[in-house]
């Protein structure tokens, strides 16, 4: 056992706590998901509620592979390529707007030819774009103030991006929007501009409307109107998932129901992924919720001290950049949960049950955990 | 190291301005749901009472043997609405209220206005109800055009769309066989037939589903999800022996016999001789619109056979050897005494006759003569000990099982009477034996006795009746019911032939001398039993009413079916079992035997010849190996083998004659007259000659003369 943990040890390099938080993460997926998709399993598979936490699992260790190899790369190797991959993730997202099969009324997924596999282009652009404005931000410090030499190339390509998203995802691309804005303004970006920005954002979606009311079938808004109203909508007391999930999370109490005792996952649509955390507070309670919430803070928390070890600022800001991204997701799922937000359909990263969004999500760790690693070693 | 501080400085804030206050709000949300709401949700919780009910399956279907549905379930809907569904927005409702109310009205019921519909939902609505109805009883189309409505559209949680599914038991033969086929569910009545008995098979395995209350008063219950959580398991599909189209020709033969002679209640069965099963079973009873299946009174009453058990007390003393059947007996004019009992036989053939035959006594179904031959055998007091004595007349019924029930799968068997010997308990008297011997102080089924005929009918076997054949799963056979045997031998071989023969003369001779026919022959037996008699002290019978009956079996020489007809209390036309039940079973033995060509005899029996002249393989010749393997492969007689390729038929009285067709030597252009295209082909090209070919068929005619020389010339064929 000892010999495991040394070689494990041997193995995994880069900060030991985000290792840990990673992997509690990947044990309460397997948990939550179990739990969850009871009623899924009987309905689809007949009772089989192994074959969904099989698949989850088959996902989730390839995902763990994925990280364990991401780590082991250099990170300055993913700013060499993140004009490239920026540049691929644009005709993906226009070729996901024109054919990607409907899924759920919404053109997120793009098929892998041959493979079979969907994935969701958006998961593959947020990285790039991510890793893009990593790149953007570090490489323009030395005049990061300046309007037009600094902030219209690092924005230019955060609207392109955020615009084609927006029509099948809205959720998506105003988080991503987010994420990129608070990466500018650790990056040092002028606050002026970022203020600008939010208005800007705020005309882009009002634009949005206006688009769909001349192309209707292309800008899908109507669920998003209709959630709006169902959140505002006193009579409606939240609609009916959100009631089921606020019933869920009271259910629960200090320490919960315990592990598959779930009773709200039969009247919970889509318990295994956009509410998963009202199932994980109903089954482990208000101390499980906090737990979830903790690790979010601490992994922002553990990567806000690579900051402070960087030596290169394009690390540092990459880090950043995709912890945001992943504790803001994680927030936003949470406060949908919690009747905070309407509902978006964004779910709780590492956590839901997942198809190829978990694998980038994993990706993302890697990545992390790869700059962590560096940075261990140049301070060494 | 400037820049690394401010980032470290913005990092910070974002850090203990955006990220640690969000998880606090986000935790204390969390509490707030928890405790400071957690009542009201809990209580929330549980009012939205949600059980795991069971849901019930589809029934399997009944089928006649020929897989004809005798009972099958037929699937409904009732719509219904929840104006308070709980993913229903006031938005949506409003917005949609109008059409819907317009749909409703125009399309499922016109007997409100729209304006009319739009007050009640909008009523229902604020007054809160769960659960409206919307109309019962609806096709899957039109649940499926409702679906489609305004609102309805948005399905069970944000529209408020029930649907229940129900089903209904049809018989699509109405009648046919009606009580045996049976019927379940019916809270007042326990389930009878084959519904009943099948029950297990037929009723499948309820699913389960979760569903939500609605109405706590009235304990109603909607499913919460479009799909139950355990799908229900269809019941499987049972398999009757029943032949529809020879019940119905049995049904239709006793309805017409129940009218003309306005009975009481009637029955009718056809048994397969071999295995037992029953292909026909009907039953009707008097109710106030004239005759239905109301009772199974062939498998449920009990009754006193009357005449149609002297066959039973023939094989008795057959059996034990007392009598041959041209042994003479007294039968006193038809009138006797026993024990101040007046005993008279119910035909009037023996009036005149002071004795004859024990033959002639059966077919006339003299009751004095048959009741003092088991007297004389069985009745001799001094012989009282366990095998002697009535005793033992008791044991041969016995062993001929009329003491058992058949136990037929259909529940509800009428249990036979056989008095024990000298028992008090039976109330056992001196009159009991003699009236015993023509089928009275007794009582069977009718589907005992015809068991019993059956058994005589089958040498001797005596099978099981039953009704069920097969079980089958979505039309695959998963279980099959086997005839059984209930005993190898009832009789020896020589009471049973003996048994044919005096049958057979009851048809040809005695009782039911006016059913013969001279298509078929049958055997049987009449009875005319008396039914709600009274015998008084002073030796007097009052009777009340008759029973006429008829078992039988044909055709007698090699039993296929066994029938018996039993119609009780006719009170016009007749009452005699010839004159009532007999011409019901010849009905039913017509139809059988029209409908059943392999018991005719064959209309030619001379032998013919193999094929006529006219009637010959439209290539009448041919290469060898082509005609030898077409004659071979259809299996006609043939003679004759030549060594030439091709060959030519003749036909012969009863074979083919197979000839030699020389085509000569093979510079010669040969004969190819008659020959198919393919071999004249085959035979001119060999001999190096172009072929032209004009029409279609055989070779009807050849432009170079057969014998000429052959030289590469051009020949033209015509055919025809």
């Amino acid at each position: 056992m000892s010999t495991l943990l040394a070689r494990i040890n041997a193995e995994l390099k880069g900060d030991r706590a985000i290792w840990a938080i990673f992997a509690i993460l990947a044990i309460l997926s397997i948990l939550a998901v179990y739990s969850s998709t009871g009623t899924l399993a009987y309905r689809e598979r007949g009772g089989n509620t192994e074959s969904y936490l099989f698949k989850h699992a088959v996902i989730l260790s390839a995902g763990i592979l994925l990280a364990y190899l991401a780590h082991l790369l250099h990170y300055m190797k993913f700013s060499r390529w993140a004009p490239f991959l920026l540049l691929a993730s644009i005709p993906l997202l226009f070729l996901t707007i024109a054919i990607g099969p409907e899924i759920n009324d919404a053109r997120r997924w793009i098929q892998i030819p041959y493979v079979g596999l969907t994935f969701q282009t958006s998961d593959f652009a947020k990285l790039a774009l991510i890793i893009y404005v990593a790149r953007a931000i570090s490489s323009k410090q030395e005049y990061i103030k300046d309007f037009n030499s600094a902030f219209l190339p690092i924005i230019v390509p955060i609207l392109i991006i955020c615009a084609l998203i927006a029509p099948a995802d809205l959720s998506t691309a105003m988080l991503l929007f987010l994420v990129c804005i608070l990466m500018m303004f650790i990056g040092r970006v002028a606050v002026k501009y970022i203020l600008l920005l939010f208005l800007l954002g705020l005309c882009v979606f009002a634009a949005l409307i206006l688009l769909h009311e001349l192309m209707p079938d292309i800008i899908r808004v109507e669920t998003w109107v209709s959630r709006w109203s169902e959140f505002t909508d006193p009579s409606t007391d939240g609609g009916y998932q959100v009631q089921q999930a606020k019933i869920a999370i009271a259910n629960g109490g200090a320490i919960g129901l315990g592990p598959g005792n779930s009773i709200q996952r039969n009247f919970l649509p889509a318990s295994y992924s956009d509410f998963i955390y009202a199932i994980i507070c109903e089954e482990y309670g208000v101390l499980g919720g906090s737990v979830i919430i903790g690790l979010y803070v601490l992994l922002f928390f553990r990567t806000t001290r690579l900051v402070t070890k960087s030596s290169k600022a394009f690390g540092a800001m990459l880090a950043m950049g995709l912890s945001l991204s992943l504790v803001l997701q994680a927030f936003v799922n949470i406060a949908v949960s919690v009747n905070l937000l309407p509902v978006t359909g964004l779910t709780l990263p590492m956590l839901s049950m997942g198809g190829t969004s978990l694998l980038f999500t994993c990706m993302a760790f890697g990545i992390i955990l790869s700059v962590s690693k560096f940075f261990e070693s140049e301070t060494e | 190291m400037e820049i690394k501080n401010e980032i470290l400085y913005r990092v910070y804030i974002l850090l203990f301005a955006v990220v640690i206050p969000a998880a606090v709000v986000l935790i204390y949300q969390t509490i707030y749901i928890t405790y400071a709401e957690g009542g009201k949700w809990r209580k929330k919780g549980k009012e939205l009472y949600i059980a795991t009910r069971p849901v019930e399956p589809e029934r399997g279907n009944i089928l006649a043997k020929d897989g004809s549905l005798l009972a099958t379930s037929i699937p409904y809907f009732d719509i219904y609405m929840d104006p308070n569904s709980t993913g229903m927005s006031e938005k949506d409702f409003m917005d949609n209220l109008d059409s819907l109310a317009h749909c409703i009205a125009t399309y499922v019921d016109n007997t409100f206005t729209p304006g009319g519909f739009r007050e009640f939902l909008l009523d229902r609505r604020r007054a809160g109800d769960r659960y409206v109805l919307i109309k019962r009883k609806v096709s899957y189309a039109e649940r499926k055009f409702i679906e489609q409505f305004p609102l309805f559209n948005l399905g069970r949680n944000r529209g408020g769309f029930i649907v229940e599914k129900r089903s209904e038991r049809k018989r699509p033969f109405g009648l046919l066989a009606q009580r045996t086929i049976g019927y379940t569910g019916r809270e007042d009545a326990k389930p009878i037939g084959v519904e009943g008995t099948f029950d297990e098979y037929l009723g499948g395995q309820p699913g389960k589903e979760l569903m939500i209350q609605v109405d706590r008063t009235n304990d109603i219950w909607i499913p919460l999800e479009d799909l139950s959580l355990v799908e229900p398991k269809t019941g499987d599909d049972v398999v009757m022996t029943i032949d529809i189209n020879m019940q119905d020709a049995t049904q239709e033969a006793l309805l017409r016999a129940m009218n003309y002679h306005d009975a009481e209640w009637g029955t009718a069965v056809v048994m397969e001789v071999k295995t037992g099963a029953i292909r026909a079973i009907a039953n009707l009873g008097r109710t106030d619109s004239g005759w239905w299946e109301t009772f199974n009174y062939a498998i449920g009453t009990s009754v006193e056979p009357g005449s149609t058990f002297k066959t039973a007390s023939m094989m008795a003393m057959m059996e034990d050897g007392f009598i041959k059947l041209s042994d003479t007996i007294q039968i006193d004019r038809g009138t006797t005494e026993f024990f101040e009992q007046t005993m008279v036989d119910a035909s009037p053939f023996s009036a005149k006759i002071d004795s004859t035959t024990v033959r002639h006594a059966f077919e006339i179904s003299s009751n004095v003569g048959m009741a003092k031959l088991v007297t004389k055998y069985y009745g001799q007091k001094e012989r009282i000990n366990k095998n002697e004595g009535a005793a033992r007349f008791i044991q041969r019924l016995k062993d001929f099982n009329l003491h058992l029930p058949t136990g037929i799968e259909v529940g509800g068997e009428g249990n036979p009477y056989i008095k024990e010997a000298y028992s008090k308990e039976d109330q056992w008297s001196g009159t009991t034996l003699p009236w015993m011997a023509i089928g009275y102080e007794l009582q069977l089924t009718p589907l005992q006795l015809l068991t019993f005929y059956n058994a005589i009918a089958n040498g001797g076997t005596l099978v099981k009746p039953y009704v069920v054949q097969e079980i089958q799963r979505f039309g695959e056979t998963i279980r099959t019911f086997k005839p059984t045997i209930l005993k190898r031998k009832i009789a020896s071989a020589k009471t049973i032939s003996m048994m044919h023969e005096l049958l057979d003369s009851v048809v040809t001779r005695g009782t039911a001398y006016k059913l013969r026919t001279d298509e078929y022959n049958f055997a049987g037996k009449t009875g005319t039993a008396q039914v709600g008699y009274r015998r008084t002290s002073e030796g007097k019978t009052f009777i009340r009413g008759y029973q006429a009956s008829f078992v039988g079996y044909f055709p007698s020489e090699a039993p296929m079916y066994s029938i018996i007809v039993v119609i009780n209390k006719p009170r016009r036309g007749g009452y005699y079992g010839s004159d009532v039940a007999g011409p019901v079973f010849r009905e039913i033995t017509d139809y059988i035997y029209r409908t059943q060509v392999k018991l005719h005899a064959p209309l030619n029996q001379q032998p013919k010849p193999a094929l006529a002249g006219q009637q010959l393989p439209a290539s009448s010749s041919g290469t060898r190996a082509d005609v030898l393997k077409v004659l071979d492969y259809l299996k006609l007689p043939r003679y004759g083998n030549p060594a030439s390729e091709v060959v030519a038929l003749r036909a012969q009285t009863d074979s083919l004659m197979v000839l030699d067709r020389s085509l000569t030597a093979k510079n010669v252009v040969p004969n190819v007259t008659g020959l198919g295209l393919r071999d004249a082909l085959y035979v001119l090209e060999n001999r190096g000659l172009r072929v032209e070919v004009d029409g279609y068929g055989k070779v009807a005619r050849q432009s170079l003369l057969p014998g000429t020389r052959a030289q590469g010339q051009t020949i033209k064929l015509f055919l025809q």
